[in-house]
């Protein structure tokens, strides 16, 4: 609700006919981001060491939302006054990459002095090399968490979660935890009896997208999609990989310790989880920022739960600098501070990111003793990371597998016709891809 | 059958108790200046507007709290109010068509109103393809196409040039008098008043001055108002002590006296001297403009007889001519 | 002195040629490439349309964009006329009740939606706080505005109906600008209010209500946009209010599919002349 608002908001602006200005050498470097307003004011934090720093000064464009910096970035490229850098998702830089929007950065890293590859976990250098060539740099790396609510867990006497949990747990967990108005347990879905009853605590947030389940399919040893380099279809019917969706659509749909599509809609996660409305929320690093205004309860974070392996699913935004930029060094020399441990242990401070830049992530910088505490599961889960594929119109593949998953997870629809669905529909767009 | 009787009628907008009665069958002509209630007067015996005090009956019903449909009226606006979507026929059947009445006597009926008017020529037409008295022509046709009591019209004929309001004015009386019915016309034409009317009444600021035969109205004014606004040029009106009056008169103090144009004596010795001012001729007959010791009069006089600007002459009345007014009252004496 | 009357009309010709003929032209082309935004485009023939019509997706957007424009613009007129012939006296309350029915439309399209947001909220918004009791004693649960597809198309709906502020105003204007007297002579005549709004009003008011009407149709496919892309997000899945407008906008804007974006923009237009065509020549028909 809270990202639509900003959205519109910022959509308003545009409409209002706010312009990006023109670029010049002696303009200060673009930086193009999304972000709550947590976010955004990390960067300004950042932007303004390196100024202090330097005496150079970038500015900041923001765009409200995923979808809008996407919008903003091609129009501006398309009207060939791009900014000089943007911040992007791995899952997304796929298509300005494939159409080479973006210059490589491989060459200034290997002249660099201040900065070298070898300083940041592989895993997510690696999410941003296309063609063998390292194109963007990655600015932190996290995989997929679970937030959970101490003081509910004590609460109710829930015992917290324990390292290699496995998925019974979890769903034991979700299950004593879901709770009605006057605190006891309740079903409100599967074999209960009667009208399903109301919760008003439920165990666990977690959005039916395929990059949840992702990590939990390769957890159970299976395979998300035919190929990691150029996937041509999903193998959802694979078993591993469907039992891995089973599980998460029966959160809602055997259990109900989720909460249902119409509760979704009043209520994002993120705010349940603050509201003491949900015990457990599944995100990244991002939800840290806005989670440590919470005053009212402890909190902390766990690992993934665990099938057969432990495995997580690699989240990444990097530095990414457009082909038509009109200030390439002045935008590197930004890069390198940002990417160098003082930028990153400057930025991870603001709590927004877990740093890609090993030394930093193992600072106190990052490991700060502020909630959450157990800041280390983010680091633990690094070596099993794996990600999804960085093809041109992955921003496709998940809206429309998204759609399909939702109606699996909130209107029960049958797992063989999703998996046929997401098949069909998908074929084509991965078929383009590949063009 | 019909009449309309008003009993003390009081209005918003400038009707202040008026009282009058018309007969079944007659036909009476409101006449008066822009702004003296003639329409509202019309209006609201129509139901189109609210009376706050008095009563109105129709053919002895009372009919003052009653809406429009109800009345049993119709009425030919100023305007004409066709509907231009509508063809002549249909224009002219509305009436009856909202009235459920059966597809046969409308088409009958319709062209009979259409044949008394003489427009049955028009009935397929639109308005806008018709000139401003075929209009009023429709108009009446669906006036008459109902049969109602009472007949009101207002000022239907200030939309026409002169040759065809004379010619019009003749059909409506013809017409009255083969149809019949009350009838209730709004002019501010005294000539369409005193040609067409029955009797007359003559308003002023909301309120009836005078009521009577078109006779009457012309010899007998009952008040200055009526006197000076019934006739062409209007009548003289000097103090009872002016310069000008009939020697055996001798008239008190505050009286008016009043003669027309055509009753001026030119040239007999004896009555005070006047100056020629101006002159105007009018075919046949000419009206001198006299300033007779700084009073107007005006006087008729043959053309072939006119005098010059700036003569000198001696302006005189007779006593059975003159029409004595109380200066106060304005009423006649 | 005499001015040529190109003159005159130089500003509007050149932004008519520079804001629409050109992007017109401009969109007719791109729908026979593809195009990136990033890459200069390459011609492909008439491939977008092809994959256009085999697209699931664009069927049903065009599906939903077809089903939003036959019911909301029929409605919208209704609301609108119906409003204006209730307030267009003058009376005491009818001044605040006119800038009621006209200020939703000059609320801006995004912050309409926001406000929409809320009002839709399954749980905490005020609509189906209101008809929880409703809807209880018919043994129903209130609709889901922004779960279940068809309630949601009728949320889209039901918002549209709200902005016929303009659409009133022109009626307000058009039903005052009728002569007095024929309603006077109607009222004389004792016609019943049905007749009086079946044979005069109607009539009278036909050239005003079917000019709105076209236009409306032509403006129905944008205005089911921001609602959609504010409120819904296109959802509920599967696509339930995926309009072409939205559909357009992912195309381009969000999957950098400019080319395949104007293949279906030309579609829409083509749509909208159909629409237009086919009232007008009833409306003619209407006349005669």
């Amino acid at each position: 609700m809270t990202r639509k608002l900003i959205a519109a908001l910022a959509v308003l602006a545009l409409l209002g006919g706010c312009s990006t200005g023109t670029a010049g050498a002696n303009e200060p470097v673009k930086l193009m981001v999304f972000g709550s307003p947590d976010e955004l004011a990390a960067y300004r934090t950042l932007m303004q060491a390196y100024k202090d720093k330097t005496g150079k000064s970038v500015q900041l464009v923001e765009a409200s939302d995923r979808k809008d910096l996407i919008t903003r970035l091609s129009t501006s490229i398309a009207g060939g006054e791009p900014p000089d850098l943007f911040l992007m998702n791995y899952r997304f830089y796929g298509q300005f990459a494939a159409k080479n929007a973006l210059e490589p950065l491989a060459d200034r890293l290997t002249a660099s002095s201040v900065i070298k590859a070898g300083d940041y976990y592989p895993v997510a250098m690696e999410a941003f090399q296309w063609q063998g060539r390292q194109l963007c740099l990655p600015q932190n790396v996290s995989s997929l968490v679970v937030y959970y609510n101490k003081t509910l867990f004590a609460k109710y006497g829930v015992p917290e979660p324990k390292p290699g949990w496995t998925w019974t747990d979890f769903l034991g967990t979700a299950l004593l935890l879901t709770r009605d108005a006057a605190g006891n347990p309740v079903r409100t879905s599967g074999e209960s009896e009667g009208a399903p009853a109301k919760a008003s605590v439920y165990g666990v947030g977690i959005e039916p997208s395929i990059i949840r389940l992702a990590p939990f399919a390769w957890s159970n040893g299976g395979e998300i999609l035919d190929s990691e380099q150029k996937p041509t279809r999903f193998t959802l019917d694979s078993p591993a990989a469907l039992e891995a969706l089973k599980n998460l659509v029966d959160l809602r749909l055997a259990y109900g310790v989720t909460p249902t599509d119409q509760e979704v809609e009043a209520e994002a996660d993120e705010a349940r989880f603050a509201n003491w409305r949900l015990g457990m929320l599944l995100s990244s690093r991002r939800s840290t920022t806005a989670l440590r205004k919470v005053k009212d309860f402890e909190w902390d974070v766990a690992a993934l739960p665990v099938y057969k392996k432990p495995a997580g699913i690699l989240h990444s935004d990097a530095y990414c600098m457009t082909k038509g930029s009109k200030n390439k060094d002045a935008a590197w020399r930004f890069i390198e501070y940002a990417m160098s441990a003082e930028g990153q242990k400057m930025f991870t401070a603001t709590g927004r990111t877990v740093p890609s830049h090993i030394e930093a992530s193992k600072s106190d910088a990052f490991l700060d003793g502020k909630t959450p505490k157990n800041a280390q599961v983010f680091l633990d889960g690094i070596p099993t990371i794996r990600r999804v594929p960085t093809i041109s119109t992955w921003p496709e593949i998940e809206d429309v597998t998204y759609g399909i998953l939702e109606n699996a997870m909130f209107r029960g629809d049958r797992l063989d016709t999703v998996i046929a669905d997401i098949d069909k529909q998908t074929r084509p767009i991965f078929a383009r891809a590949q063009q | 059958m019909a009449g309309i009787t008003l009993t003390d009628v009081h209005a918003a907008h400038g009707v202040n108790g008026v009282s009058l009665s018309v007969g079944e069958d007659e036909l009476l002509t409101v006449l008066g200046p822009s702004g003296a209630g003639k329409t509202t007067l019309l209006r609201l015996i129509a139901g189109l507007a609210p009376v706050t005090r008095g009563t109105i009956h129709i053919g002895g019903r009372d009919v003052t709290a009653l809406r429009p449909g109800l009345r049993n009226v119709s009425m030919v606006f100023q305007s004409y109010a066709l509907f231009p979507h509508l063809s002549v026929a249909d224009n002219i059947a509305f009436g009856l068509i909202v009235k459920d009445v059966p597809r046969a006597v409308i088409r009958e009926r319709v062209a009979a109103a259409a044949a008394s008017v003489g427009c049955e020529q028009l009935l397929a037409r639109k308005p806008s393809q018709l000139s401003g008295g075929e209009r009023q022509r429709v108009a009446l046709a669906r006036a008459l196409v109902r049969e109602p009591d009472v007949f009101l019209l207002d000022e239907p004929m200030s939309n026409l040039d002169i040759e065809l309001r004379v010619e019009t004015r003749a059909e409506i009386k013809a017409l009255h008098q083969r149809a019949g019915g009350t009838m209730v016309h709004v002019t501010h034409d005294q000539t369409e008043a005193l040609v067409l009317g029955d009797r007359v009444a003559v308003m002023r600021d909301g309120a009836i001055e005078q009521i009577g035969s078109p006779e009457e109205i012309w010899r007998q004014p009952a008040t200055t108002f009526v006197a000076r606004f019934v006739g062409s040029p209007a009548m003289n009106l000097l103090p009872g002590d002016g310069p000008v009056r009939p020697r055996d008169l001798f008239p008190e103090p505050g009286w008016l006296i009043g003669f027309r144009a055509e009753a001026v004596l030119l040239g007999h010795t004896g009555d005070p001297l006047g100056t020629v001012t101006r002159v105007d001729v009018v075919g046949e007959d000419s009206y001198v403009y006299l300033s007779v010791s700084g009073s107007p009069v005006v006087a008729r006089v043959r053309t072939s007889e006119k005098p010059r600007i700036g003569a000198a002459i001696r302006v005189g009345v007779r006593r059975e001519d003159v029409h004595l007014f109380d200066a106060a009252t304005g009423r006649r004496t | 002195m005499k001015r040529s009357p190109w003159l005159m009309l130089a500003p509007y010709v050149f932004g008519l040629v520079a804001l629409v003929l050109v992007p017109f032209a401009v969109t007719v082309v791109l729908a026979f490439t593809e195009y990136d935004l990033i890459n200069p485009p390459v011609w492909v023939g008439w491939a977008n349309f092809t994959e256009l019509f085999d697209d699931p997706i664009f069927r049903m957007a065009l599906g939903n964009s077809l089903w939003f424009a036959a019911i909301a613009v029929p409605l919208r007129l209704l609301i609108a006329l119906g409003l204006a012939l209730l307030l267009h006296r003058r009376s005491w309350f009818v001044g605040s009740a006119r800038t009621a029915a006209a200020l939703p439309a000059a609320v801006p399209e995004i912050a309409y939606g926001l406000l929409w947001l809320w009002l839709f909220n399954p749980v905490h918004g005020p609509i189906n706080q209101l008809l929880a009791g409703p809807s209880a004693l018919l043994g129903r649960t209130p609709p889901a505005w922004l779960t279940l597809p068809n309630d949601a198309r009728a949320g889209i709906i039901i918002m549209s109906l709200f902005t016929v502020g303009e659409m009133f105003v022109i009626l307000v204007a058009a039903r005052q600008a009728l002569p007095r007297d024929v309603y006077e002579l109607a009222a004389i005549e004792d016609a019943t209010g049905w007749d009086i709004f079946r044979r005069i009003t109607l009539p009278l008011m036909a050239p005003a209500l079917g000019l709105l009407l076209v236009r409306d149709t032509i403006m129905s496919f944008q205005l089911s946009f921001t609602p959609a892309l504010v409120v819904t997000n296109g959802g509920p899945p599967p696509y339930a209010t995926t309009y072409l407008s939205l559909f357009v906008y992912r195309n381009a804007f969000e999957y950098l599919r400019y080319g395949f974006a104007a293949a279906a923009t030309l579609v829409m237009l083509a749509l909208t002349v159909v629409a237009v065509l086919l009232q007008v020549r009833l409306l003619r028909r209407a006349r005669l």
